[in-house]
């Protein structure tokens, strides 16, 4: 009685997931191995040759990996200053926080054309101060795409690390203090530490989101392609299926990958607790 | 007692100064009286906020992003309140299997999502490109509402439910009488968690567009890739104002810890 | 000698003043604990003499130095916690050596002493361990080994057993005594548990609003409270507040609307001006009335108001021409409410106070 009960929730949600998401996405991985032959890989082989999508991908991972590190040494010291505030001002902090990451990424990739543009806030404030006497090329550079992503996935880590900090009971605090910790020593013997796995979930989000977001890169890359315009263009501006099929398999592998590596990561650094 | 750290607070400034700065920037730009975009703006208007309503296709997907998010929140409701309270309040094998696959499709890159959505649901299954796009917003809301629910029913005291029915409640009856208006607020959160999510999202829709047919954020990038003048900063604006009001709602409904649990 | 000194501390919370002019001294080698109700201000004297916290108003004085500046860390005082506050990113042994770590100490002399203190603590064995794979009282003997190993020249203990289960309570509080005695550390311990205190301390404060009601070895706060706090907190139920006092050498006689009691006079008798007299339940002796008895001195007449059964003994409220009275007797003989019954204060049985 109890099981029919509980099928009978679950199911539709189940069915309706696995026809319209897992079917689709199974085919698309699917169809990647398949020709009028049979089972190939020769369709992986050749992109693997290609130096054109291999420099897409490397220009990607470096991006991402670029952005995550910014995210880290932005988001940590951040966090912990707002996990150590009142609770009111917490609570503004954090809506401040969250402000942004609600906010469409089409308005806040598009903040940054005003502000890193040719005729932008930062080139005209740095010409009439002189610095410089012909605007800098950052829009549409892999540079710009870095500057949006940070933007785009800061909140997100800032967000994460606070959850785990507040979380750190204040009496390890006090305690490492009373055995004779300094505030630096607090905080790189006992806070790191303990920030660890939310440091990881926060990686993970921002490195993965930066991986595969489209709507930065396309309004701030200009001509530079990262693997998700890519794939974008090939669907729909070239109409390459086949192509878009293997790029999109080669994102969910990579994703894939980058959640077990950091998660055996995790596992390593903080082996309990 | 507290503990005073200039250097981190004047850096924690600086960066919320990185986070707010453009937002606000971009909103000073949309009172521009010129018909060029730049900051700062040389003379006041509301030229630009009048020209959102000149352009028909503003109106058009806006119109449709509005139906779609409404309609997928619609769906993903009825699918996923009777799966989140499964799952909040039943234990059985496999849940934490189930779990993960309720909130896979947030895991799942959104622009290749999208592609497997035009290569399959618009391709092989058919679907108009409206149903399309309402399909694959439900399936993007759905982990939000189960997400949302879940941690809502989290501190739920089901032995209530049990009280109901020993009074006589059939389950279903206990369901609506006494688990629903417990969770109405969480209900409430969750729905307007999931439209932002929908009404903001590019990846997927960004595949699903027709003659005269594609979403709001859809259109904004369209135009900004024709025209940069004010009018994307005045919509901004606009689209700000909207989220900071769901993003308050959502703090008086249930609180932030949704967003700083993961 | 005191080793230190509180002088005239003041603490605020928002405006509000939790310890107002609180003075308190102890002695180098000492068991002192503090005993109060909850909120009094027991966890915030505490943090105030660990640093954490400091004082608007007063002086810390360690050893004749001002400490009162001195950060925590720089203080050399162990801090045992009511929640353990274990590392849980460190096994058992990174969390004693984080202290000594932090003392740069060498490697070969941080394992000698984690062993010796794990030793002490009868964790042998337990160094590859993490907190979470311990019990409750393992926990809190780690707790106590972090502190300890660092030899601080004040432990501080704030109700460190009340997490664990009675039996695990009273084995704990042994081990706390012997390993403080053991070691002669100077140490201030603050519980719920009165029985606690009064066991393993060698001076026990009595703490309320803020206030030291009083300070002095167990024996003596038992049996001669100066406050009617005190007298309160520590058990004395039933009090008279008395019309007249009149002394004399050996005795001290009392009225109260005319009913005349006598205490006699005891070389430990404190506080010798006090008009309250104040009586243990178990120390008030009750009997039936006699139709035609006269009552004496030091007795009352009275009627049983309400009997209620206690297990051991029965506990009666009784009602009398100068109050109510809560008296506790032996099961044997058993009396209705309603019943005319006699009170009997004896001679020695009752304390004056403030
Ligand atoms: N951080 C704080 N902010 C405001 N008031 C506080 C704070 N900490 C303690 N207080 C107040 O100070 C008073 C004393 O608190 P304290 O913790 O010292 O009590 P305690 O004697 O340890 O009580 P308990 O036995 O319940 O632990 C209480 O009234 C408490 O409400
Ligand atoms: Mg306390």
């Amino acid at each position: 009685m109890k099981k029919r009960y509980l099928y009978l929730l679950l199911l539709p949600g189940v069915l309706f997931l696995t026809i319209f998401m897992i079917v689709p996405i199974f085919l698309t991985i699917g169809t990647t191995f398949f020709n009028e032959s049979g089972f190939t890989i020769q369709g992986y082989l050749d992109f693997f040759k290609d130096r054109y999508f291999i420099e897409i991908l490397l220009t990607t991972l470096r991006v991402s990996l670029f952005t995550t590190i910014i995210c880290i040494l932005l988001g940590f010291p951040a966090a912990y200053y707002i996990s150590k505030l009142g609770k009111r001002t917490k609570a503004i902090m954090l809506l401040f926080t969250i402000f942004p990451l609600l906010t469409s990424p089409v308005v806040r990739s598009f903040s940054w054309m005003v502000i890193i543009g040719k005729n932008g806030v930062i080139n005209k404030l740095l010409l009439s101060m002189g610095l410089i006497d012909k605007p800098l090329d950052i829009l549409y550079t892999p540079t710009a795409i870095i500057i949006g992503l940070v933007h785009l996935f800061l909140p997100l880590i800032i967000v994460t690390l606070v959850g785990v900090m507040e979380n750190i009971e204040t009496d390890l605090l006090k305690a490492a203090e009373s055995l004779g910790a300094s505030r630096l020593a607090v905080f790189s013997k006992v806070i790191i530490p303990l920030s660890v796995p939310g440091l990881v979930i926060g990686s993970i989000l921002v490195f993965v989101g930066s991986f595969t977001a489209y709507t930065t890169p396309a309004l701030l890359g200009g001509k530079q392609r990262v693997i998700s315009t890519f794939l974008y263009q090939n669907a729909i501006t070239l109409n390459e299926w086949q192509v878009a099929s293997i790029v999109a398999t080669i994102m969910i592998a990579v994703t894939v990958l980058i959640i077990s590596i950091m998660n055996g990561l995790a596992k390593k650094l903080n082996p309990k607790g | 007692m507290q503990e005073k750290n200039r250097g981190l607070a004047l850096f924690t400034f600086l960066v919320f100064l990185f986070l707010l700065g453009p937002l606000l920037i971009i909103s000073v730009t949309s009172f521009e009286g010129g018909n060029i975009l730049k900051f700062p703006p040389e003379e006041f208007s509301l030229r630009w906020y009048e020209n959102i309503f000149n352009v028909e296709m503003f109106l058009i997907s806006f119109k449709t992003s509005i139906l779609v998010s409404l309609a997928g929140n619609l769906l993903a409701l009825l699918l996923g309140v009777p799966a989140a309270y499964a799952l909040s309040r039943f234990d059985f094998k496999g849940k934490t299997i189930i779990n993960a696959f309720f909130v896979s499709p947030i895991l799942v890159p959104g622009i290749v999502l999208g592609f497997a959505f035009l290569r399959y649901i618009v391709g092989t299954y058919q679907l108009p490109i409206y149903a399309a796009l309402f399909v694959g917003h439900t399936v993007i809301m759905l982990p939000f509402i189960i997400r949302v629910i879940s941690s809502s029913l989290s501190n739920f005291d089901f032995s209530i439910e049990e009280a109901a029915e020993s009074l006589g409640a059939s389950k279903v009856g206990t369901f609506f009488t006494v688990v629903l208006p417990n969770i109405k607020s969480g209900i409430l959160a969750a729905v307007m968690i999931a439209f932002l999510e929908s009404f903001n999202n590019v990846d997927i829709s960004v595949y699903m567009t027709g003659p005269g047919v594609s979403t709001f954020p859809i259109q904004m990038l369209t135009y900004v890739e024709n025209y940069f003048d004010p009018t994307i900063s005045a919509i901004s604006v606009l689209l700000m104002i909207i989220t900071a009001f769901f993003m308050f709602i959502v703090e008086r409904l249930m609180g932030l810890s949704y967003f700083t649990k993961r | 000698m005191a080793l230190f000194t509180l002088q005239d501390i003041s603490v605020a919370y928002n405006k509000q003043n939790i310890l107002k002019d609180f003075n308190l001294e102890i002695e180098k080698g000492k068991l002192v604990s503090l005993l109060g109700p909850s909120g009094c201000g027991k966890t915030t004297t505490l943090r105030l003499i660990a640093g954490f916290l400091q004082a608007n108003e007063g002086k810390f004085l360690f050893k004749d130095k001002d400490y009162t500046k001195v950060p925590v860390n720089k203080r050399n005082f162990g801090f045992v916690f009511q929640n353990y506050a274990l590392f849980p990113h460190l096994s058992i042994f990174d969390n004693i050596a984080f202290g000594l770590r932090l003392r740069k100490i060498s490697k070969s002399e941080i394992e000698k002493r984690v062993m010796n203190v794990l030793e002490i603590v009868n964790l042998k064995g337990f160094e590859k361990r993490y907190p979470q794979e311990l019990s409750g009282g393992q926990k809190q003997r780690v707790a106590i080994a972090r502190a300890l190993v660092i030899e601080p020249d004040i432990l501080l203990f704030d109700e460190p057993l009340s997490n664990l289960d009675a039996n695990l309570r009273v084995n704990m509080r042994v081990e706390i005594r012997r390993i403080q005695q053991e070691l002669g550390i100077t140490t201030v311990y603050v519980s719920h548990d009165q029985e606690e205190c009064f066991s393993i301390s060698d001076q026990v404060a009595i703490m309320n609003k803020g206030v030291i009601e009083q300070l002095s070895d167990p024996a003596s706060i038992y049996k001669y409270p100066e406050t009617k706090f005190v007298a309160d907190f520590i058990g004395f139920k039933n009090f008279i507040d008395f019309d007249k006092r009149v002394d004399h050498e050996d005795k001290i006689e009392l009225s109260k609307s005319g009913y005349v009691f006598v205490i006699q006079k005891d070389a430990q008798m404190i506080n010798l001006s006090g008009k309250i007299g104040a009586i243990r339940p178990d120390d008030l002796l009750i009997r039936a009335k006699d139709i035609s008895e006269v009552v004496s001195e030091n007795s009352i007449s009275g009627r049983v108001k309400v009997s209620t059964y206690l297990g051991r003994s029965f506990q009666y409220v009784v009602e009398t021409p100068i109050g109510d009275f809560t008296v506790n007797k032996e099961m044997t003989e058993s009396y209705r409410a309603g019943q005319e019954i006699v009170l009997e204060i004896p001679r020695n049985q009752m304390v004056l106070v403030d």
